[in-house]
């Protein structure tokens, strides 16, 4: 029941953040806006250990770039800072910089020669995970799928994580990298197989 | 197409199941947290003054004991506004150490040491 002579309180739009993050957020970034060192300290403090951890997560388990990769994003978000208008939290738009970033290194890798696989014939068999392996604990999963990721070419690895692990459809990586889909296609069938005979010699 | 979508849908689940970094968030190194900062702070002091550490103190945030000196001293605006980080020994300490050897409070580098 409203008071009278009160407006009504609207209802809070489940897309936005919560009002005082959101007010927190535009404060936080107001002051590093106006170069206030120490909120520039604060944003750093708060935010870097989620863009390092995406940021691994999408180049695992080769991370050698992560670092460089995280301090180009926050120095496009100072950037671009002018342009948060809190309709997302500040985390989400910096996650956001960061997806960008690791798109552009999947293209920029992805627009190298392919390797060489003269053997290639992509198996029909679907021998990825038997029944038992499905079983495996998740830890042992995630060490094996490392494994093998890390023993492809990188080409290989990026663009299976680029597809899989960032679900970017087939199209937008052609259109990404300038090449045709057709040749996307291929390059991903060549890693699939890759992958899978490095699992099952694993 | 019917036999890549199949092939597409094994790798689908293996990514939903594998998730390639360890559960919970990866802490980032404290001298990437000392680079980004410094790498920030460089970028704004390109950009323009930063802003004086009489302005920081009064939007209620701590300065540490350097920058309070600097604060207090008869100095020029410009001094007050520099960037003055780029000269203490606490930055490069940070920058290459995990663990650098600096106590001082409200210090953004001995900070980033404690996560």
């Amino acid at each position: 029941m409203t008071a009278p002579g009160t407006r009504p309180e609207p209802e809070p739009d489940p897309l936005l953040p919560a009002r005082p993050a959101r007010e927190q957020d535009e404060r936080l970034a107001d002051a590093v806006l106006a170069r206030d060192r120490k909120a520039t300290a604060e944003f750093v403090a708060r935010y870097t250990d989620r863009i390092y951890s995406y940021i691994c997560s999408c180049l695992a388990p080769n991370t050698g770039h992560a670092e460089d990769l995280v301090q180009e994003v926050f120095l496009a978000a100072w950037k671009g800072l002018s342009s948060f208008q809190g309709e997302s939290t500040l985390e989400a738009w910096l996650l956001g910089i960061a997806r960008h970033k690791i798109q552009d290194y999947y293209r920029v890798r992805l627009r190298e020669p392919e390797p060489l696989d003269d053997d290639f014939a992509e198996r029909e068999e679907i021998i990825l995970m038997p029944e038992q392996e499905r079983q495996m604990d998740e830890r042992r999963m995630r060490e094996r799928t490392l494994r093998v990721l890390a023993e492809l070419p990188e080409q290989y690895r990026l663009v299976l994580q680029w597809r899989y692990w960032e679900k970017c459809p087939a199209l937008e990586m052609a259109e990404r990298t300038g090449k045709s889909e057709k040749a996307i296609e291929r390059l991903l069938a060549r890693a699939r197989d890759q992958f899978r005979r490095k699992w099952q010699d694993g | 197409m019917a036999e890549r979508k199949k092939k597409d849908r094994d790798f689908e689940k293996l990514a939903d199941s594998v998730k390639l970094t360890k559960p919970g968030a990866t802490r980032a190194p404290a001298r990437l947290k000392a680079r980004v900062y410094s790498a920030l702070m460089l970028a704004e002091a390109a950009h323009g003054k930063l802003r004086d550490m009489a302005e920081t103190k009064k939007a209620g945030r701590e300065l540490c004991a350097f920058e309070e000196l600097v604060r207090m001293a008869p100095v020029n605006r410009k001094l007050k506004s520099a960037n003055i980080c780029r000269l203490c020994h606490a930055r490069v300490l940070a920058e290459m150490l995990e663990k650098p050897p600096i106590y001082w409070p409200h210090c953004p580098y001995a900070e980033f040491k404690k996560g």
